[in-house]
């Protein structure tokens, strides 16, 4: 088992659903893909790299072969995998406090959710639909999406004043330079280690 | 289409495992094992697959039951679930998969059901799109950036730091110089190695759960 790789956190969840309940959780997610400031929470959480919900409905499991034994499942499932920075605690804590009212619109449908406050019961039910990664891969395992988001700031500022720096007089490479500074200040650094959390 | 965000692909593949009888562990068992000794830095499998942001394997043993009064059920076979954030392409990717980490891939899915080996990309690629389920909703927060541009960005956010500190202080004329000579020295810098090193990473980052 081995759900962290450097800074990032690779989480696994499977909840059950009535199969009636499916369509509305469809068009939850169809309106929230089409309507981009319903997103702006989850975007400016800013810990998640990548983030998916599938839902598999009960006689949507790959079957490809006669050997293999058909599902014969009451339920469809809502899988959510999650690729965020932190711990598991600030994670679930995270998401209970900025954004329950949008998890409560995806979770609601499945069986015995308890709403995601407060968090106490919500991170039970999590802990007990989470399933354990086997083998993780990140690429980027010193970096937080934060870190990356600055780190690209920081390759638009220096492409930028690239174009002009060698051609500028001193007095106005100096001028820039300082501008320029002033610009990067704020995403300068580097990346590595996470810090020790629970 | 919820596969996509921007330029990244998100690709949820669940393959049955192969199993003999009700209580057959083996086949699942040996892809944990193998797994486990693979491994997870510059030296993974996957980041010899070109465009891989990140990737995990999962063998999901069953569904999950949360307690009456919802209803329990099992699953009638394992699933080998292999989710991964990639570039580009869904087709070009598994043809890569199947090029790029031949030995891991024939190696842990040589124990799924109706696996047709990898010899044959063309084959292995319409296996695994059998074997996908399509995400109902997903989420990049960078998508538009390869694997490759965000560790070229991260390889001068570090470096640009390290020059403003060394040239604190100096006079424009060596600054403006030593700049340009920055600039030439990033833009031939080999493109830094996806995955990083585990040799340097400290113990927490391997701890269980917490």
């Amino acid at each position: 088992m081995t759900n962290i790789n450097g800074k990032a956190y690779a989480m696994n969840a499977i909840t059950p659903m009535k199969w009636w309940k499916t369509p509305l959780l469809r068009i939850f997610f169809f309106v929230l893909g089409l309507v981009k400031p319903l997103q702006a929470d989850l975007k400016n959480l800013s810990f998640i790299h990548f983030a998916r919900w599938v839902i598999v409905p009960r006689n949507g499991f790959p079957h490809l072969s006669e050997k293999q034994p058909a599902e014969n499942l009451r339920y469809d499932y809502l899988l959510f995998f999650s690729n965020f920075n932190g711990t598991w605690n600030q994670y679930i804590d995270a998401f209970s406090a900025v954004l329950s009212i949008g998890l409560n619109l995806i979770w609601w449908w499945s069986e015995k959710y308890p709403g995601a406050v407060p968090v106490t019961p919500f991170k039970e039910y999590i802990g007990r639909v989470q399933f354990d990664t086997d083998y993780y891969y990140n690429s980027y395992p010193r970096a937080a999406t934060n870190d990356i988001k600055a780190a690209l700031r920081v390759q638009d500022a220096v492409d930028e004043f690239a174009k002009t720096s060698q051609s500028l007089t001193l007095g106005d490479f100096e001028k820039a330079y300082v501008e320029f500074l002033v610009k990067v200040q704020p995403d300068l650094g580097s990346t590595g280690m996470a810090p020790v959390g629970t | 289409m919820a596969n996509q965000n921007g330029q990244i692909y998100g690709l949820t593949i669940l393959s049955p495992i192969i199993q003999g009888d009700s209580k057959d562990l083996a086949h699942a068992s040996a892809i944990r094992w193998y797994l486990a000794r693979q491994p997870r830095d510059r030296r993974s499998p996957l980041a010899r697959v070109t465009g891989t942001h990140q990737a995990r394997l999962v063998v999901m043993d069953d569904v999950v039951y949360v307690g009456a009064p919802a209803c329990e059920e099992h699953l009638q076979s394992r699933y080998l679930v292999f989710e991964t954030n990639f570039d580009g392409d869904l087709d070009a990717y598994l043809m890569r998969m199947a090029a790029e980490a031949h030995e891991f891939v024939h190696s842990v899915w040589q124990h799924c059901v109706a696996y047709p080996g990898v010899d044959d990309p063309h084959a292995f690629a319409a296996y695994m799109k059998k074997c996908q389920v399509n995400t109902t909703f997903y989420f990049a927060d960078v998508n538009n950036k390869t694997v490759k541009q965000n560790l070229q960005a991260l390889q001068l956010q570090s470096a640009l730091a390290r020059f403003i500190e060394r040239h604190q202080g100096e006079e424009p004329a060596v600054i403006q110089k030593a700049f340009g000579e920055f600039l030439e020295t990033m833009r031939r810098a080999p493109a830094p190695e996806p995955g990083g090193d585990d040799a340097h990473r400290t113990p927490q980052e391997n701890r269980p759960h917490d």
